[in-house]
């Protein structure tokens, strides 16, 4: 381990590399009573959120959007915050930073919830208004405002489907790839369902020169697609769903900070759950502080830049004065969800500001996941503000939007389909974890490759190798 | 004769090498043998043949599809429904760029991942010859020969420094 002045001397681990696979073969394998505790506790949340789903349709069934605001603000955090996981170890590996092997798996297990998230859209995509209006009334539009101008074939619906679909694929097909030699070392060691599973998903992989080559190849370019994929989705899911059904609300920059918040909660999940896994379960000498420091400095730019677009849209907003601009403010800032908002700032850029900005907090493994489990509050918030607020704006037909709503509260089904939502989220990542190694196994073995810490002059320093 | 195959198992990875170097002295086509590794080691660390692929094929021409697609469901609809919307011509350029940026990005997805199933030759019905210490940071040199080379191969990768030898039962 590294010792020297300036770091501690868990600031970079460096594991056995013989014992890697037997280590984290053998905890994926096993299923501790936390671990088990967790499985039940989110289990049981699941099945209310689906208590919660069939109260609400029969009450309400699907007609009306109406209803099913909150609906629609889980799926989004859900969705938000899962879908840019991956994101994290796509864009690090493509950055090639050496600090990232740890958070890698962690941040590529979200793919599971593709899946998820596709269950969950569908019965956003059925209650969704069409774009064209079917009664036009006195100042009423014929066809609502939204991205797809005059609507070509199958918009918004199919195209938007289709986009949470292809996130899906995208992401599972990265987990895939990247868990592949992984699934094919933790064979050999494997028994029952798990060895049938690796077998049919490895399909007997061996490291040969060329299989290492498509691999990496084809991360990097699932990896980029990715990106490009998520921020398109992102787009037309914060527009469609947000921005539309406000009548008359047109906004740049609000997809931006859709975004943004995404990037900022998801890397604040991977911190909370890598803390977990280092203090908790078992990975000291897998994690070290390096991954916490590094991704810190990120998770506090993405605060800053959160404040900074919050403040481009609001005072925008308020310069412009019109009656429309003055009835979104008074609706989604400062008048009916004025106090979600106070909270949405707090918590998304307060509070990860106040504990980012000291560099030995940086250095901590708690530190930054206080700050990640404050972005991730925050964009709960941010969600339940905009999505709430979208889909009980009124008329989405109307030319803008004429009067402030009031605010919408929760009711039983409300509170039972968010925390269900949530809580089945969580375990299907619970249960993935248990089928698939959270430690990247060739990643981990890569890096001590490359790394080594090593004497100059008079301190110990990290010594890193650039092969390319 | 039939092709056999012979698994060299390294501990130093320097000796892998050396044995890669052995084998290209022996004659034996750099196509007959491979290095199996728990990790990507650095391309040409072994001193072994450059691999070429067309992965990268595969997404482009995905991508050149689904734009095509895109282009000519967008144009198509506009023009069997002529609908002027805020004074905008009816081919219009953003509405169709929303759709043609999706369709794009859908068909190359699903050829990348056409490509890397069919490039990393994946799946195999069979495992073939393999030893589990791979796992442990053992180098393999899998070769494979004719029957009547077997010893011949034998000799050069014991010479190399390998620590065991695995043939095909």
């Amino acid at each position: 381990m590294a010792e020297s002045a300036h770091h501690s001397s868990d600031m970079w681990v460096f594991p056995r590399s013989a014992e890697v696979t037997e280590f984290v073969t053998r905890k994926t394998f096993t299923r501790p009573g936390p671990v088990t505790l967790a499985m039940a506790l989110t289990g049981v949340l699941l099945v209310l959120g689906i208590i919660g789903f069939v109260m609400k349709a029969a009450q309400h069934g699907f007609d009306d959007h109406t209803p099913w605001g909150y609906y629609a603000a889980m799926f989004s955090f859900v969705f938000m915050v899962t879908s840019t996981g991956p994101l994290a170890a796509a864009a690090f590996r493509i950055t090639k930073s050496h600090w990232r092997r740890p958070l890698s798996r962690v941040s590529e297990i979200f793919g599971i919830l593709g899946i998820f998230n596709i269950l969950l859209f569908i019965p956003l995509a059925i209650v969704l208004p069409t774009l064209n209006n079917p009664d036009v009334g006195h100042h009423e539009l014929a066809l609502r405002r939204s991205i797809w101008f005059e609507g070509p074939i199958g918009s918004p619906l199919w195209w938007d489907l289709f986009g949470v679909i292809f996130v899906g694929i995208n992401a599972l097909a990265l987990l895939w790839l990247s868990a592949v030699p992984d699934m094919a070392e933790a064979y050999e060691k494997a028994t029952g369902f798990r060895r049938s599973l690796y077998g049919m998903l490895a399909g007997f992989w061996k490291g040969t020169k060329r299989q290492w080559l498509i691999h990496k190849a084809g991360m990097a370019l699932l990896g980029a697609w990715y990106f490009m994929l998520l921020i398109f989705v992102h787009f037309i899911i914060s527009s469609d769903y947000g921005q539309s059904m406000i009548p008359g609300w047109k906004d740049a920059i609000f997809p931006v900070v859709y975004s943004l918040s995404g990037f900022q909660s998801a890397l604040g999940l991977i911190l909370i759950i890598m803390f977990i896994l280092r203090r908790f379960g078992g990975y000291q000498e897998y994690i070290g502080i390096s991954p916490f420091w590094s991704a810190s400095k990120l998770l506090l730019a993405f605060s800053l830049l959160w404040c900074y677009h919050m403040f481009s849209f609001g005072i925008t907003y308020w310069y412009g004065r019109t009656e429309l601009e003055q009835n979104v403010l008074k609706y989604l800032l400062f008048g009916s969800y004025g106090g979600v908002f106070a909270g949405n700032f707090f918590f998304s850029f307060v509070m990860p500001f106040l504990v980012l900005l000291w560099n030995p907090v940086r250095k901590s493994d708690w530190g930054p996941a206080l700050a990640g489990a404050s972005a991730l509050i925050g964009a709960f918030l941010f969600n339940i503000r905009i999505f709430v607020g979208s889909f009980n704006a009124g008329n989405v037909y109307g030319e803008f939007i004429t009067e402030v709503p009031p605010p919408v509260y929760p009711g039983l089904s409300d509170i039972l389909i968010v925390i269900g939502g949530i809580g089945g989220a969580a375990f299907i990542y619970l249960l993935a974890t248990r089928i698939i190694p959270i430690i990247s196994l060739w990643e981990i073995k890569e890096g001590l490759l490359y790394q080594k810490v090593d004497t100059f002059i008079r301190g110990r320093y990290l010594v890193l190798a650039k092969p390319e | 004769m039939a092709v056999r195959p012979i698994l060299g198992l390294f501990e130093d990875a320097n000796y892998a090498a050396e044995a890669g170097d052995a084998l290209k002295e022996a004659n034996i086509p750099e196509e007959d043998y491979d290095f199996l590794t728990d990790a990507p080691y650095p391309e040409g660390a072994f001193g072994e043949r450059e691999e070429r692929h067309r992965l990268y094929v595969f997404p482009l021409v995905g991508a050149l599809i689904g734009l095509t697609i895109g282009i000519l469901m967008t144009s198509m609809t506009q023009m069997a429904y002529p609908m002027v919307q805020g004074g905008k011509p009816i081919m219009s350029l953003p509405p169709m760029a929303v759709v043609t940026y999706e369709s794009t990005m859908l068909t190359a997805i699903v050829f990348t991942i056409i490509g890397i199933v069919f490039e990393s030759r994946l799946p195999k019905t069979k495992q073939g010859l393999y030893d589990t210490r791979i796992t442990e940071g053992y180098i393999g040199v899998l070769v494979n020969v004719e029957e009547d080379e077997l010893q011949r191969v034998y000799n050069i990768l014991t010479q190399a420094g390998a620590v065991d030898i695995v043939r095909d039962q």
